[in-house]
């Protein structure tokens, strides 16, 4: 393992990684918005496309020089845009049908000028077909520096322009009527989209390069529900991408960088779709299995006090075999929750199987009651519902019913003394 | 006499060049509350959108206060169907609404003080401050809707074009709106609503324009809002207008010689 990282002691190699690192966390942060806009087909047309004008850039100048390479890719790739947009005008036309079709046409005629290229025996053409699907350990310093300048270009001007990115994204005719330059903001926003795909070609290559503008995106958007964090995640998701990618191209220069940074995203992204808060399965499991949790333990003190209420002593001795008889689990899983309860310090333990409720285990017990009969009051009141059918209801609301509810409710009920079935509702006393 | 808000002049909108609107002329008085009414597919929304400059009309024109709408855009607010945008999109109520200043605060800069305190007002208008930190995709159908009127309040404009904005919404939002939309009315503004509703037209509206592919009538409510008009603009669909309308869009025909 030290061994496999050794490398990492190069200079050279350093420089690389960050770069490369930097390259990704641009293309993260503006592809952000792509993924915002349902654009995420966009991002393919564009690094797909951007193949000819390399082929045609090496063949004018004949030399392997890097910015007359990109020049002319970012050229290829605004062309495949413009038409792009101009074909799905057509009304028999679809944005789908004209991004599919420009795709293929484009990439097909870009491998049809590599092969020529290379048959030509040219020299100096060697290491051209690494654009397509990247080759990062081929950058040297010189390259990373274009890749910085671009990158440091694409997160500025989204600084800059956030607001106006994100009010097109959401609703771009709003923004269009209260006098915004739309099409302007859509040329930039196309601009950097096409900039951050040509950075990342040598690295990455043209088939997946959408990959590393999507992606990130669309796993941030698990974490988070407020762009500014989107942005930074989605960023962050990217640049590590990225990194992983270039050391596996380092480490094994024999295999293409792409499919490793892809391979990389996608693990995060399905991760991120497991495990994220809120939305992920995961955690959507966890959360169920807690509401269960929390269903029975408040059931179970409901019992527990509805016995002692019919007795008369909110506090009295309950033999547990009998509570157990009266609840819906097995014995075995019922005291098992009762033990929960005790070191939650709901309940006590007595002689002879005996359980008794603390003070705070009333407490809670006489809070679901309360609030189980105080709904079935305000459905029988406000809902003109029969007083035989408000239980099953109750059952339900009386857990996910808040204090501030519960004051409500008993604001409009003008503080009842009784449920539609004449059971007391009960309240603390007042000290 | 009161002043014209809106004079649409001869107006024809055609999506491939087949017109779903023809020759529409019609004045719109300035600070009524004014209801666009007319069955599904009647242009209602097109004709917003050719009013907001979404559309490019085929022919014809429309003007606000005697000028085409780029030397007054800001006087003239718009407020979408709710449906035109995705809900789950990562912003809150505030954001939302803070978008109708972002052209007033111009290139580069970020919303400052008195824009976020605008925003604080037309959501107190609104009654929804208390869920200002709240991610839009948490909000009903009616919140939505007044999310998005907060968002045109804040453009302080003259003219608001609404599009149905009572469609979907719970009676308290129903009435809410309508309360306020009375209180611009009162204020001079001049409020544009497409309607759906039949039963609530006498009620909400100063003034009509009835619409089916072409104006039907266009006027005081107590005048216009009568069932002749109403037969001509609810009894289905003008077949004739539709087949030439085809043909235009076939042979690529323009509407007018030029
Ligand atoms: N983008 C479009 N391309 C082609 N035709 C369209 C387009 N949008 C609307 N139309 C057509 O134009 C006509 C008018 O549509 P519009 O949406 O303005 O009707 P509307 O009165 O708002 O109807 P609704 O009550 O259903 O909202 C319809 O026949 C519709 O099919
Ligand atoms: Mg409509």
């Amino acid at each position: 393992m030290i061994e496999f990282l050794s490398f990492l002691k190069d200079p050279n190699l350093q420089y690389v990684l960050w770069g490369c690192i930097l390259l990704s966390f641009s293309a993260g942060l503006i592809g952000c918005f792509a993924y915002l806009q349902k654009k995420a087909l966009i991002g393919d047309a564009i690094s797909h496309s951007v193949l000819p004008g390399v082929a045609i850039a090496f063949m004018l100048i004949e030399v392997k020089s890097l910015p007359v390479l990109l020049t002319g890719a970012f050229v290829s790739g605004i062309i495949s845009q413009y038409l792009v947009v101009k074909l799905s005008e057509h009304p028999k036309i679809s944005k789908d049908t004209a991004i599919g079709f420009v795709l293929t046409f484009f990439f097909g005629i870009g491998i049809v000028l590599l092969t020529f290229i290379q048959q030509s025996g040219h020299a100096g053409q060697s290491g051209l077909e690494d654009f397509i699907f990247g080759k990062a350990a081929t950058l040297v310093q010189k390259d990373i520096n274009l890749f910085i300048a671009l990158s440091v270009i694409i997160i500025i001007v989204v600084l800059l322009m956030k607001k106006e990115f994100t009010i097109v994204s959401f609703d771009e005719d709003f923004a269009h009527t209260s006098g915004m330059n739309v099409s302007m903001i859509n040329k930039v926003m196309t601009g950097l989209y096409v900039m951050a795909i040509v950075s990342g070609i040598q690295a990455v290559g043209v088939v997946l390069m959408s990959a590393l503008v999507i992606t990130p995106a669309a796993a941030g958007r698990f974490w988070t529900n407020n762009i500014n964090k989107l942005l930074i995640i989605s960023s962050l998701i990217a640049g590590l991408g990225g990194g992983i990618g270039v050391l596996i191209s380092y480490s094994a220069p024999q295999m293409p960088t792409g499919p490793w940074v892809v391979v990389v995203l996608s693990v995060i992204a399905l991760i991120s779709f497991l495990i994220a808060p809120q939305t992920g399965i995961i955690s959507k499991w966890f959360n169920q299995r807690k509401n269960k949790q929390k269903i029975h333990n408040e059931n179970i003190l409901k019992l527990l006090y509805k016995i002692c209420e019919k007795r008369g002593n909110v506090q009295c001795s309950i033999d547990k075999n009998e509570a157990a008889d009266r609840y819906s689990l097995s014995k075995k899983e019922f005291f098992n929750k009762l033990n929960r309860l005790n070191k939650k310090g709901y309940l006590e333990y007595q002689i002879n199987n005996q359980i008794q409720l603390t003070k705070k285990g009333v407490d809670e017990g006489q809070r679901i009651v309360r609030l189980h009969r105080l709904w079935e009051a305000y459905l029988a009141t406000y809902l003109n519902i029969a007083p035989d059918h408000v239980h099953d209801d109750a059952e339900a609301i009386e857990h996910v019913l808040t204090p501030e509810l519960e004051a409500k409710l008993d604001r409009l009920l003008d503080y009842p003394e009784a449920d539609p079935h004449k059971a007391k509702i009960p309240r603390k006393k007042k000290i | 006499m009161t002043k014209t808000a809106v004079e649409i002049h001869d107006l024809v909108v055609a999506y491939n060049r087949k017109p779903v609107l023809w020759n529409i002329d019609a004045h719109l008085p300035a600070g009524k509350i004014i209801g666009i009414i007319g069955p599904n597919g009647a242009g209602k929304s097109t004709l917003i959108k050719a009013m907001m400059g979404l559309l490019k009309p085929a022919s014809g024109k429309i003007l606000f206060f005697d000028n085409p709408l780029d030397e007054v855009r800001e006087r003239v607010a718009y407020v979408p169907q709710r449906e035109s945008v995705d809900w789950q999109f990562p912003v809150t109520v505030f954001d939302v609404v803070l978008m109708g200043r972002y052209k007033k605060v111009g290139l580069f800069k970020n919303p400052g003080k008195s824009d976020k305190e605008k925003a604080k007002q037309a959501l107190e208008k609104v009654d929804m401050y208390q869920f200002r930190d709240r991610q839009i995709s948490q909000l009903s159908g009616g919140q939505q809707q007044r999310v998005f009127i907060a968002r045109a309040l804040i453009q302080d404009a003259d003219i608001y074009l609404m599009d149905e904005p009572f469609a979907g919404v719970d009676a308290s939002t129903e009435k809410a709106i309508l309360k306020l939309m009375k209180e611009m009315g009162e204020q001079g503004k001049t409020v544009i609503v497409v309607h759906h509703d039949l039963q609530t037209v006498m009620d909400f509206f100063d003034w009509v324009m009835m619409l089916n592919q072409r104006l039907v009538a266009c006027g005081k409510t107590q005048d216009v809002f009568i069932e002749k008009n109403l037969n001509d603009t609810y009894g289905g669909k003008l077949t004739l207008l539709n087949e030439v309308g085809q043909i235009l869009s076939k042979n690529q025909m323009p509407q007018r010689e030029k």
